[in-house]
């Protein structure tokens, strides 16, 4: 165990963490993540999910995955960023391209107390995504105060903004007050 | 007293407002322009080019005259109309565009000078001389003939955008549009209800016949309680949908708080992007008027505007008014203000033989001829078979017919077609992909017609969408036609006003005619009609049928201007539609980023990243002496850079090896596992791409390096050859630039202080040579990439940990290298040391610059085929004699200047005979001179020489000693240890 103290994609030791109105805004240093692609002609791997179609979003034990393009996605790994995430993945996907992937992203968790609604009100102020056909386990690539961002609905009421590590202060400040002015704050 | 009894508005609450320091009073529901006729105002602003006294002309956002500045200090806005105005308590406006008092303008004395000002003005009479133009005469005319001013201070409201999607998209609240929102939400579509207005309804606000024996209001009370039960209909108010862009994208502005004193914490305007699946267009209609001498005297108002204000505003300009109509329309108006109270001087009816309609005086046959009546209209001249009579007035309501509001129609250069029938041009059949339009908006304007055509609209969309619906129950409505006859302006001498904003004149129109600038885009120009803020919404087609009556064409002959977004104003603020300052942009932060703030590190902008310049220490009075020490430093004992930036491409696959020396000009499959190659890439023309590392990890996997500017478009290129070139390869390509934090160790003492982090791994020269790379581990088990490469020419690293590391690794490096002197240093040293060293960079590989140029031409390798290898040969890039040279002052205290030009000495410097130019340059600490690199014409052949830079704009001239551009360690013995 290395004892370099490692900080948040915001600079700090503690996750940030903020509520506004019904809204939650989590930052969750904890995901481990791993880029997946197949070579050439290869079948999927097992990896206790079935690995999504376009826009899709899958979750199971401990383990989840999103498509990112043809043959390629992301796997998600809830609570594993400290571990070795990627050799994790190559072991259950020999043969297939993996890529560590846990730093390249800062993932923002936004969480409802009311439903639905809030989130989908936040989307239709950040993305350009017909928010009625992207129900739970739909994720896509988008773009978000001209930053690339993966959007992830998790739930009805949960929304995953994953962006860029080294833009994590930007897309902060852009979910933040976006969730302030649907407030009314 | 121009307060009436009834109408929509609010008399249990009272709200003070002022206009031009005086106070006044209205009521919610009021807007500016109705309180102020409330309140007897009829004088409220001058007009642009004569500054003649105005009054309010319309009701609605087509307003041509009443244009206010609202608010105060940073608030101010100009060009506001009060008819969109809503009250609010405290509203402060102020009439604009005048020298002096409103009632006593001093530029009022343009309007004796009117002859001098007619169409072309400008063009004939400023011609000359040419030079005063932009210190004479523009200023003058800016200052004379202007609209509003502008606060001059920064924008203290802030802008919101959003994204929404619909089936749906209703344009216009009024019958058609509720009529059609109604039928497709009772369906279950996704509807969006917009109305630039605060409240729904439309027209059916301003009109006093009922809908099934009901009053409208009540029709519409019930449907809004409808409405808010349906959770797929959204109702935007105050939201003006501006314009119709491609795939079905509608622009719209939500005016989201300006009808409170302040918006708080909230947002001033909200722009929307709209994607509807199909939109129903039901903008409804704008009342014309008709063109006479001084139509343009305060009190003179469309008719259907005055029916507003009395109807829905309880107010009117005046308590004797007069009536100016071609149809039976204007009849309502007379009807509807008797019933309020208002004593009707008459009814003047261009049709002969036309019919009363209720108990007031018509003169039938007749036109008025004269407005008088200066600051407010008092009496209007009506003739009758060549007699002229003098009627008292207060006000004059005109209609001249009704005009469809085809403009969002015409937005993808749909062309209205003129109905002959209707007197109005209706919207053509190349509507914008997915447009209905429906209701006054294509001529059906009667409020029976205007519910049916909407809930049809409604229906056919929805069918296009494969939805079901059934058409709902609609109220019974009037459907009375209007017998419009054309009458399109009264003959005469005076002026008569077609284009109030930028008053243009029935003369002014003959006069275009007889400059033989007749087609409608010409006539437009030349005399400025329609081109003031309104767009000419009252004025353009009077304006063509009256070219159309001088060329003696027809009117469909005459033809017609078209509309482009946005149908009005839209501030810069909203369509920025955000973030100012600091967060305007995005802006990416290196992983070190916290540790060099605290360590006082001077920031730059390298594209969107900030990345440490240099770190000034206490005492270092000049960034030169910071640069200078951490260059030294590094030097002669270790230096620690964060170069996170630069972008990394993970490269796997079967194929990556040979997909690698597709893309790189030299060879990268040769390369064995466990070494880095430096590799250069040309675009498809020959010319050179970019430079940077290529690590083999492993058999099947590489990491490719770019340039900190060119990581993205390096990312691009990779993929477009993957999937585009030559998609059999099996290679897989993604960014990790994000992933890892990496850090430059640079110096002698560079082995040594990473020989102190670094878990059981052998640093040893042969152990690990000049690029050698490998995966491993550091600080007690951290996984870690090491690349022995060098961009400062010293014995150097590159070290990458998972990026929420770096922060931490730097810390480290630092505190336990201090007694080798580690020094952090930022992008300047870095620059002075790789220009010491004599490496390409940007300033270099400027996409104008070839291999060959660059001293690698042997890069280009010839047994294998890559990206631009084949280009490179051809003649005009292979004979080019420029190389890269080093560049030293012979006076050592002259600067080398980048971006000088270089001639041989004595030489004329003129183009002919440019040898090349300076790329990059800086004061190096080691030479104690400024050096350069730079570009020369047979440089190969000129060492020793001298040579003149000349940089012209600073009169600068220096004489410059040709050398290598290697000015330290040339033969690499320092980085190969």
């Amino acid at each position: 165990m290395t004892d370099l103290i490692p900080i948040s994609a915001l600079g700090s030791r503690e996750p940030a963490k903020l509520q506004h109105g019904v809204l939650t805004i989590a930052e969750n240093p904890d995901l481990g993540l791993a880029s997946l692609a197949l070579r050439r002609g290869d079948c999927a791997p097992d990896l206790g999910v079935k690995l999504p179609g376009p826009g899709g979003w899958v979750s199971g034990e401990g383990i989840g995955a999103f498509w990112i393009g043809p043959d390629q996605w992301m796997i998600e790994g809830q609570g594993r960023a400290s571990a070795d995430f990627l050799h994790q993945v190559s072991r259950l996907a020999p043969g297939c391209s993996v890529t560590e992937q846990t730093d390249a992203f800062v993932d923002f968790e936004i969480t409802s107390q009311e439903g639905g609604a809030p989130v989908r009100a936040l989307m239709e102020k950040l993305v350009n995504i017909d928010t009625a056909a992207f129900g739970p386990g739909r994720a896509t690539r988008t773009r978000l105060e001209h930053m690339s961002v993966f959007i992830i609905r998790r739930a009805e009421d949960r929304l995953a903004v994953m962006g860029m590590r080294s833009l994590a202060g930007s897309l902060w400040h852009a979910l933040q007050t976006a969730a302030r002015r649907l407030n009314h704050e | 007293m121009t307060r009436l009894a009834g109408g929509l508005i609010d008399r249990s609450q009272t709200l003070d407002f002022t206009f031009d320091g005086k106070s006044f009073k209205g009521h919610p529901g009021d807007t500016l322009a109705s309180a102020l006729l409330a309140n007897g105002m009829r004088l409220v602003g001058r007009s642009f080019k004569y500054h003649r006294p105005r009054g309010v002309f319309a009701a609605g956002s087509e307003e041509p005259n009443a244009m206010v500045e609202l608010r105060t200090g940073a608030w101010r806005e100009p060009n506001t109309r009060a008819t969109m105005v809503e009250l609010f308590d405290g509203l402060e406006a102020s009439s604009q565009n005048r020298l002096g008092s409103l009632r006593h303008d001093l530029l009022a004395v343009n309007d004796l000078f009117a002859p001098f000002f007619a169409a072309g003005f400008y063009y004939k009479t400023f011609m000359w001389p040419k030079a005063f133009w932009e210190r004479l005469y523009e200023p003058m005319i800016r200052r004379a003939a202007g609209l509003g001013s502008l606060s001059m201070q920064p924008d203290p409201d802030t802008y919101d955008k959003g994204f929404l999607h619909c089936d749906l998209l209703v344009i216009g609240g009024g019958a058609a549009g509720l009529a059609a929102a109604l039928t497709a939400a009772r369906a279950g579509a996704s509807v969006i209800l917009a109305d630039e207005d605060f409240r729904l309804g439309g027209r059916l606000n301003g009109e006093s016949h009922s809908l099934d024996d009901m009053p409208a209001t009540g029709w519409i009370n019930s449907l809004e309680a409808e409405f808010a039960s349906l959770p797929n209909l959204r109702i935007m108010r105050r939201t003006t949908v501006f314009g119709a862009f491609d795939h079905g994208i509608y622009g719209a502005v939500e005016r989201v708080s300006d009808h409170l004193a302040a918006p708080g914490a909230g947002v001033r305007q909200t722009l929307w992007r709209i994607t509807a699946r199909r939109t129903v267009l039901a903008a409804g209609a704008t009342e014309r008027h008709v063109p006479f001498a001084n139509n343009d005297r305060p009190g003179i108002m469309l008719a259907g505007a005055m029916r507003t204000f009395a109807n829905r505003f309880a107010s009117c300009p005046a308590d004797r008014v007069a009536i100016f109509t071609n149809n039976d329309d204007g009849h309502r108006t007379a009807l509807d203000l008797s019933a309020k109270g208002i004593e009707i001087a008459g009814v003047i009816d261009t049709r002969d033989g036309a019919k009363v309609f209720g108990s007031y005086p018509l003169f039938a046959g007749a036109a008025v001829t004269n407005a008088r009546g200066r600051l407010g209209l008092k009496a209007i001249d009506v003739t009758v078979d060549g007699r002229t009579q003098t009627l008292r007035c207060g006000a004059l309501g005109v209609s001249g017919g009704w005009n469809p509001n085809v403009h969002l129609a015409s937005h993808h250069r749909g062309r209205p077609c003129w109905d002959n029938g209707l007197q109005a041009f209706l919207p053509g059949e190349d509507l914008p992909a997915g447009m209905i339009v429906a209701g006054a908006a294509k001529g059906e304007g009667t409020t029976h017609s205007a519910l049916n055509s909407g809930a049809s609209a409604a229906l056919q969309a929805l069918a296009d969408l494969g939805l079901s619906a059934s058409r709902p129950r609609l109220p019974q409505a009037e459907d009375a036609p209007t017998n419009l006859k054309p009458f399109w302006h009264v003959a005469g001498k005076g002026r008569a006003w077609v284009d109030f904003q930028n008053d243009v004149t029935v003369k002014d129109i003959k006069l275009a005619h007889l400059e033989n600038m007749r087609p409608v885009e010409h006539l437009k120009r030349w005399t400025t009609l329609g081109m003031a803020t309104d767009q000419g919404k009252t004025a353009n087609v009077t304006a063509l049928a009256v070219m159309a009556e001088l060329t003696g064409k027809s009117i469909a002959e005459t033809g017609t201007t078209i509309f482009r977004p946005p149908y009005t104003g839209v501030s810069l603020g909203v369509l920025g539609g955000g973030d100012t300052g600091k967060n305007f942009r995005p802006s990416r932060l290196t992983p070190t980023h916290q540790w060099a703030s605290a360590n006082g590190a001077v920031f730059t902008e390298a594209g969107q990243w900030m990345r440490a310049q240099y770190f000034p220490r206490v005492g270092e009075t000049t960034w030169r002496e910071t640069v200078d020490r951490e260059v030294l430093a590094t030097r002669s004992g270790v230096g620690i850079c964060d170069v996170t930036t630069l972008g990394k491409v993970d490269v796997q696959g079967t194929d990556a090896a040979e997909f690698l020396d597709r893309i790189y000009a030299n060879k990268m499959a040769s390369l064995i596992p466990g070494r880095v190659r430096y590799g250069l890439m040309l675009r498809e023309d020959g010319f050179a791409y970019d430079d940077g590392t290529c690590a083999r990890l492993g058999e099947d996997h590489y990491v490719v390096t770019t340039t900190t500017a060119q990581a993205g478009p390096v990312y691009r290129h990779m993929e477009f050859a993957r999937q585009c070139l030559w998609p059999e390869l099996d290679v897989q390509l993604i960014s990790t630039t994000d992933a890892w934090a990496q850090l430059a160790v640079a110096g002698p003492n560079s082995r040594r202080l990473l020989e102190r982090i670094v878990d059981e791994f052998d640093l040893s020269n042969p152990a690990f040579p000049f690029m050698a790379c490998a995966e491993t581990t550091v600080c007690n088990g951290l996984r870690a990439r090491i690349f022995r490469i060098s961009f400062s020419g010293e014995l150097a690293y590159e070290l990458a940990v998972p990026a929420r590391y770096g922060n931490a690794l730097m810390e480290r490096l630092i505190e336990i290298g201090a007694d080798l002197g580690a020094t952090p240093y930022g992008t300047e040293a870095l620059g002075v040391m790789r220009i010491e060293k004599g490496h390409a960079a940007g300033n270099e590989i400027n996409g104008q610059t070839t291999a060959q140029m660059l001293g690698l031409a042997r890069m280009v390798a010839k047994g294998k085929d890559a990206i631009g290898a084949v280009m490179s040969r051809r003649e005009g890039l292979a004979g080019d004699s420029r190389v890269l040279v080093g560049l030293q002052p012979v006076d050592p205290a002259e600067p080398v200047v980048p971006g000088s030009h270089l001639f041989s000495p004595g030489a004329a410097q003129t183009t002919a005979n440019d040898l090349g130019w300076v790329t990059s340059a800086c004061h190096s600490p080691n030479l104690r001179s400024s050096i350069g690199l730079g570009f020369l014409a047979g440089g190969g052949e000129r060492m020793g020489e001298e040579i003149i830079a000349a940089n012209p704009l600073q009169n600068q001239s220096v004489r410059l000693r040709v050398v290598s551009q290697h000015f330290v360690d040339p033969e690499g013995g320092r980085l190969r240890d």
